[in-house]
C-alpha cells in the first residue's frame, strides 16, 4: 500500500528530478514514522489525501523553481532555434551564390544542368529549414511574453 | 468555527509556529506534527503531513531553515532533521516582535468595541 501510494506519488510529481528525489525520500520518511508510532498505513494514507493531491501541494511550495527552470529551458529552446535558422540561412545563402556560376555554365551543358537542379533542391530543403526554425523560435519567443503576462 | 477568515488566520501564523518549533531544537517531521496536534489541535486543527511538509519546502528554499540527513535507528530508513538558519533566526525574531505589535493593536480594537458595547 505504502510503495504503491509513493508510485503514485511519483507519477504524479511534475517537478525537477532533483526535487522529485527529496519529496519521495521524505514521503519514505513520512511512512515509516509514522508505522514506528503505531499508526498503520492507511491512517497514514487518509491523512496524506490521494497521492495526486499530495504531489500537487508539495510542487505548489517548490513552484518559484519550477516556474524558473521552465523559463530558462524555453529560453535555451529559443536560442537554439534561432542558431538553426541562421545557419541554415547562411548555408542557403552561400549555396545560391554557388550556384550562380555554375547556372551560367550550365544553360549549354546539360550533366551541369543537372548538378544545378541538384544544388537548388538542397538550398531549398535549407530555405526549408531555416523557415521552419524561425517559426519555431518566434511562436517559443512568443509563449513565454504570453505566460509572463498572465 | 471554520470560515474562510478562521483558515486566513491559521495560515498566517503556522510558518512562525513551525519556526518556533524548529528553533526551540532540532526537530524532524512526524515530532513537528506530533507536537502540533499535542499542542495547538484544539485551535488550529489537525496538523497533517500534507500541510506541514510544503511549508517546511518553502522555509527551506527561502534560506530559513536547513536540514541534516540521519540514519534512523528502527529501521533501514533516514530522518531529516530541521534548524534554523542564521538568516531564520533573524526573521523569526521579527516575526515575533511584528506578532506582539499585531496582537496589541488588533487588541486595542477589540477592546474599544467591547467597551462601546458595554456602555451602550
Amino acid at each position: 500500500m505504502k510503495e504503491q501510494y509513493i508510485k503514485q506519488a511519483e507519477k504524479e510529481l511534475r517537478i525537477p528530478r532533483k526535487a522529485k528525489k527529496v519529496v519521495i525520500r521524505d514521503l519514505n520518511e513520512i511512512f515509516d514514522s509514522a508505522l514506528e508510532n503505531g499508526e498503520t498505513e492507511q491512517q497514514v494514507i487518509d491523512r496524506l489525501g490521494t497521492p495526486k493531491e499530495f504531489a500537487e501541494s508539495a510542487a505548489e511550495q517548490l513552484g518559484i523553481d519550477l516556474a524558473a527552470s521552465r523559463k530558462s529551458k524555453r529560453i535555451v529552446s529559443s536560442v537554439i532555434a534561432l542558431a538553426v535558422a541562421v545557419i541554415a540561412f547562411v548555408l542557403y545563402g552561400t549555396a545560391r551564390v554557388r550556384n550562380v556560376p555554375a547556372d551560367v555554365i550550365g544553360q549549354a551543358d546539360s550533366m551541369t544542368s543537372i548538378k544545378v537542379s541538384d544544388g537548388f533542391n538542397l538550398s531549398a530543403v535549407l530555405l526549408a529549414i531555416g523557415i521552419i526554425a524561425v517559426v519555431a523560435a518566434v511562436m517559443l519567443i512568443v509563449r513565454s511574453i504570453s505566460k509572463k503576462r498572465r | 468555527m471554520d470560515s474562510r477568515y478562521v483558515q486566513q488566520f491559521k495560515k498566517g501564523s503556522l510558518e512562525m509556529i513551525l519556526l518556533c518549533l524548529i528553533a526551540k531544537k532540532e526537530t524532524y517531521g512526524y515530532e513537528i506534527i506530533t507536537e502540533l496536534n499535542n499542542n495547538g489541535a484544539a485551535v488550529l486543527g489537525y496538523a497533517k503531513e500534507g500541510t506541514v511538509y510544503p511549508i517546511l519546502y518553502r522555509l527551506q528554499e527561502a534560506g530559513l531553515i536547513q536540514c541534516r540527513i540521519a540514519p534512523s535507528a528502527a529501521n533501514g530508513g533516514s530522518k531529516k532533521y530541521y534548524s534554523l538558519t542564521p538568516k531564520g533566526d533573524e526573521t523569526l525574531k521579527e516575526l515575533i516582535s511584528f506578532w506582539e505589535k499585531y496582537t496589541d493593536c488588533v487588541n486595542g480594537f477589540i477592546g474599544d468595541y467591547e467597551q462601546a458595547e458595554v456602555s451602550k
